[in-house]
C-alpha cells in the first residue's frame, strides 16, 4: 500500500479522535445552557414526537411481551406479592396502633395529598417516551418540557394508574436533570450517581439512599444502633432542596452489618417498578429550579451534603 | 465522479437517518435480553465492512455524533467509540477480507462488545460506581449478542436497499 495512503489514513484517525475529545471536553466545560447542550436538547425535542408516537405504537407489543413474562414468572411473583402483602398488612396494623403514625400512612396512600408537598405544588403528568440505552445509567425521557413548566431538579413521582389505592407503584421516581422545550430527562433514584436524603418510618433513622450499577438501592449512613428491620418503609426526609419530606420511596428489603463499618448495610426495594414505568408525575413547585452548570450527571450538592444529618 | 461522490454521501446520510428512526421507534422501545439494541454501532460496522476503514471512520464519527444527540450522551462520547469501531472493522476487512458473510455478524457482536467495554471504562472514569464485571454480565455480553443477532437482518435489508456495499468475497448471507 502506498505510503501516502497509510499516512492519510492515520492523519484522519488522529484528527477524528482529537475532534471527538475536544467536543467531549467542551461539553463538560460549558454550562447547561451552552451550545452543545442546546443542540442536543433541540435534537431531542425534534425526535420526541416520533418517540412519543413510537411509545404508543409499540405498546401492544410491549404489553404482550410483559404478559408473557408475567405468565412465566407468575409463581415467583405470587409468592413475592403475598410476602409483600403480609408485610404491608403488618405495617398497617402497626400504624393503626399509633395515632401519630396513622397520618403518615394516609399520606402514603395518596401521593397527591397536599400535605405531602409544599403549598402551591402542582403536578404535570408525563408519558415516558424513552429510556437509557445502557445499564450504565438509569434515566427516562418524558414528553413534557420547559413549555409545560418542567424545570431542572424538580422531583418526579410514580403515577401508575393501576396502583391507585395501594403502595405498589406509587413512590419516588427521581428528579429532572435536563430540560428541553418539549421533553425532559429524569434521573431515576436507582442510577449509580443518584443520592436521596431519606428516613425510615418507625425509627426515624436518617440516611442517604444511593443507586448502584446493579439497579439496587442502598441506604447508607444509618447508625448501627438504629433498630431498623425488614419491611420498614423508607420516605424522603426533606433535607436538601430537591425532594419534599414524606414521599414514599421503598421498603427495607434487608439489613446487614459489617464489622469494619459504623453504619448498617440496608437494601431498599423501591415502590416503583422502573422497568414498566409508563407515566410519571413531575412536581412543579414554583422556584424549585436549580441551575446545574456542571452537566447532566452532577448530583446536587445540597442533597448529598445531608449525609449523616 | 463528483456526482457519484454526492450519491455516496446522500446514501450515508440516509443510513444515519434510518438508524435514528430504527433506534427511536423500535430499539429504544423493545428491549431484549434486558438491554436495548444499539442500531448505530451495527450500521457503522456494516458501512465499514463494505467501504473500508476511512469511510468507516468518518461514518462512525458522524453516526456517533448523531447517537450522542439521540441517546442524550455527552457530545463526543459515542463519536469517539464509533469512529474506533468503524476504523477497526474497516482495517480488519482490508487486511483479512471476509471469509463469509457470517463474519459480519461476528464483527457486529465484537464491535458492540468492544464499544461497550470502552464506554464502561469511560463511565467508571466519570464517576459511575460499581463492578465492571457485573456490567460485563448484565450489559456488555447481552448487548453484544443482541447486536450480532440484529446485524444479519439489517445487513440483508441494507444490501437489498443498496445502502451498503457487499464485499465480493463475502458471498450471500443465507445461502
Amino acid at each position: 500500500m502506498p505510503r501516502n495512503v497509510v499516512l492519510r489514513r492515520r492523519l484522519l484517525l488522529a484528527a477524528s479522535i482529537m475532534l471527538s475529545l475536544v467536543l467531549l471536553t467542551a461539553y463538560f466545560r460549558e454550562p447547561a445552557s451552552g451550545l452543545l447542550h442546546s443542540v442536543q436538547l433541540g435534537g431531542s425535542d425534534t425526535l420526541s414526537p416520533m418517540q412519543s408516537f413510537a411509545a404508543r405504537a409499540v405498546q401492544p407489543f410491549r404489553d404482550g411481551y410483559q404478559w408473557g413474562r408475567d405468565v412465566l414468572g407468575a409463581n415467583a411473583r405470587n409468592e413475592r406479592l403475598e410476602a409483600e402483602l403480609e408485610a404491608l398488612r403488618g405495617e398497617l396494623v402497626r400504624l393503626n396502633e399509633a395515632g401519630e403514625e396513622n397520618l403518615r400512612l394516609k399520606e402514603l396512600l395518596d401521593l397527591r395529598e397536599a400535605e405531602i408537598f409544599p403549598a402551591g405544588s402542582t403536578f404535570v403528568t408525563a408519558r415516558v417516551i424513552g429510556k437509557s440505552p445502557t445499564k450504565w445509567q438509569a434515566w427516562v425521557q418524558i414528553d413534557r418540557g420547559e413549555d409545560d413548566g418542567i424545570r431542572l431538579n424538580q422531583p418526579v413521582v410514580g403515577a401508575t394508574v393501576s396502583a391507585d389505592k395501594s403502595l405498589s407503584g406509587k413512590g419516588l421516581v427521581g428528579k429532572v436533570i435536563a430540560v428541553g422545550r418539549r421533553s425532559a430527562r429524569v434521573q431515576l433514584i436507582v442510577d449509580s450517581t443518584s443520592s436521596v436524603a431519606t428516613l425510615i418510618q418507625g425509627t426515624r433513622a436518617e440516611g442517604i439512599l444511593e443507586g448502584t450499577l446493579a439497579g439496587r438501592l442502598i441506604m447508607d449512613f444509618v447508625e448501627r444502633d438504629q433498630p431498623v428491620e425488614e419491611k420498614f418503609i423508607v420516605i424522603t426526609s426533606g433535607f436538601g432542596q430537591i425532594y419534599p419530606k414524606g414521599i414514599p420511596v421503598g421498603i427495607v428489603l434487608s439489613v446487614g452489618e459489617v464489622d469494619v463499618s459504623i453504619y448498617k448495610q440496608i437494601e431498599v426495594r423501591p415502590f416503583v417498578d422502573f422497568e414498566t414505568l409508563e407515566e410519571v408525575m413531575v412536581l412543579t413547585t414554583p422556584n424549585a429550579s436549580v441551575e446545574d452548570p456542571a452537566g447532566m450527571r452532577t448530583v446536587v450538592p445540597e442533597e448529598t451534603g445531608s449525609a449523616g444529618q | 465522479m463528483i456526482r457519484a461522490r454526492l450519491i455516496e454521501i446522500g446514501r450515508y446520510a440516509l443510513l444515519v437517518l434510518l438508524a435514528v428512526f430504527l433506534q427511536a421507534v423500535f430499539a429504544s422501545q423493545l428491549p431484549l435480553l434486558g438491554v436495548r439494541a444499539d442500531i448505530f454501532v451495527i450500521t457503522v460496522v456494516l458501512v465499514a465492512v463494505g467501504a473500508g476503514s476511512n469511510t468507516g471512520l468518518v461514518f462512525g464519527f458522524i453516526a456517533g455524533l448523531t447517537a450522542d444527540v439521540v441517546f442524550l450522551e455527552p457530545v463526543g462520547t459515542r463519536a469517539f467509540l464509533y469512529l474506533l469501531a468503524g476504523y477497526g472493522v474497516g482495517r480488519y476487512v482490508e487486511e483479512f477480507g471476509l471469509a463469509s458473510a457470517w463474519v459480519v455478524v461476528v464483527l457486529a457482536a465484537v464491535a458492540s462488545l468492544a464499544s461497550q467495554g470502552v464506554y464502561g471504562v469511560m463511565q467508571i472514569a466519570m464517576g459511575a460506581e460499581g463492578s465492571l464485571f457485573l456490567m460485563i454480565r448484565r450489559q456488555m455480553i447481552p448487548s453484544a449478542l443482541f447486536g450480532g443477532l440484529l446485524a444479519a437482518p439489517l445487513y440483508l435489508g441494507f444490501v437489498r436497499l443498496k445502502l451498503v456495499h457487499r464485499p465480493r468475497e463475502a458471498g450471500p448471507l443465507f445461502s
